[in-house]
């Protein structure tokens, strides 16, 4: 399944809505997006809403993203969890480094 | 046993998908399951596209069986790159802070987390890297 973004900046406010999978193949995509929409913005939101699936390539640029902003005092933020991801999020413990609170069976 | 033969390119990711998932819905598999095995065939394959050849991409066979009592898949994946081994990786440290985390290592870690059985072994000069996963939620 490909992966389609959808970026949207207010103020300093920069939202992407994704939609299909983050895969090694797909991956790319969401890192090219976030080196040229990603700038000077304060809060990052992801929006995992129709995307249910992150391998390790994805983990890989969230993890980096989370530290680029966490260096500048900006926040990453993600949003609408689905039950896969959030068991990935869970066995890697990026639960607890993103702040996110999974409810994982 | 089926198979699939295909170049170690991660552009070839999305047909060795495409023989997992109709695999997949022959046998009926549950969601959360096929998303974790589709999640392994994506590091596996991955590690293999980078790490398994030197200069040019080289051959990868993909096999998949079932077994019906208990359901349960069986999928190989074949090189003939380099012999690795890519479950003696060290373990991440999942407890660390995201600064302290380094970037990566996280995909074998995965698969060894979700899937039932795993076991490498090199043979004929081929890295053959086998996967079992129970189909029972």
């Amino acid at each position: 399944m490909e992966l389609q973004l959808e970026s949207k900046r207010e103020g300093n406010e920069l939202t992407i809505k994704l939609n299909g999978e983050i895969n090694t193949g797909t991956a790319p995509q969401l890192k090219e997006l976030l080196e040229t929409e990603l700038t000077d913005a304060e809060v990052l939101t992801l929006d995992f809403e129709n995307c249910d699936f992150v391998s390790s390539a994805g983990l890989r640029i969230l993890l980096a993203t989370y530290k680029t902003l966490k260096a500048r005092k900006a926040q990453m933020k993600l949003i609408n969890i689905g039950p896969n991801f959030s068991e990935v999020l869970n066995i890697t413990g990026l639960d607890a480094v993103f702040g996110i609170k999974v409810n994982h069976k | 046993m089926k198979t699939i033969h295909v170049d170690s390119t991660t552009d070839n990711l999305s047909s060795v998908m495409g023989f997992i998932n109709s695999e997949l819905d022959e046998l009926g598999c549950p969601e959360r399951i096929r998303a974790q095995i589709k999640l392994a065939i994506d590091e596996l394959f991955a590690n293999i596209c980078y790490y398994a050849y030197d200069s040019a991409p080289g051959p990868v066979t993909i096999a998949f069986e079932s077994e019906p009592n208990p359901p349960a898949v069986i999928i190989s994946l074949i090189d003939k790159g380099k012999p690795y081994n890519p479950l003696e990786a060290d373990e991440p440290d999942v407890e660390l802070s995201g600064e302290d985390r380094p970037i990566g290592g996280l995909g074998i870690f995965l698969v060894q987390n979700t899937m039932d059985d795993l076991n490498y072994e090199y043979k004929e000069n081929q890295n053959v890297l086998t996967l079992k996963k129970y189909l029972l939620e």
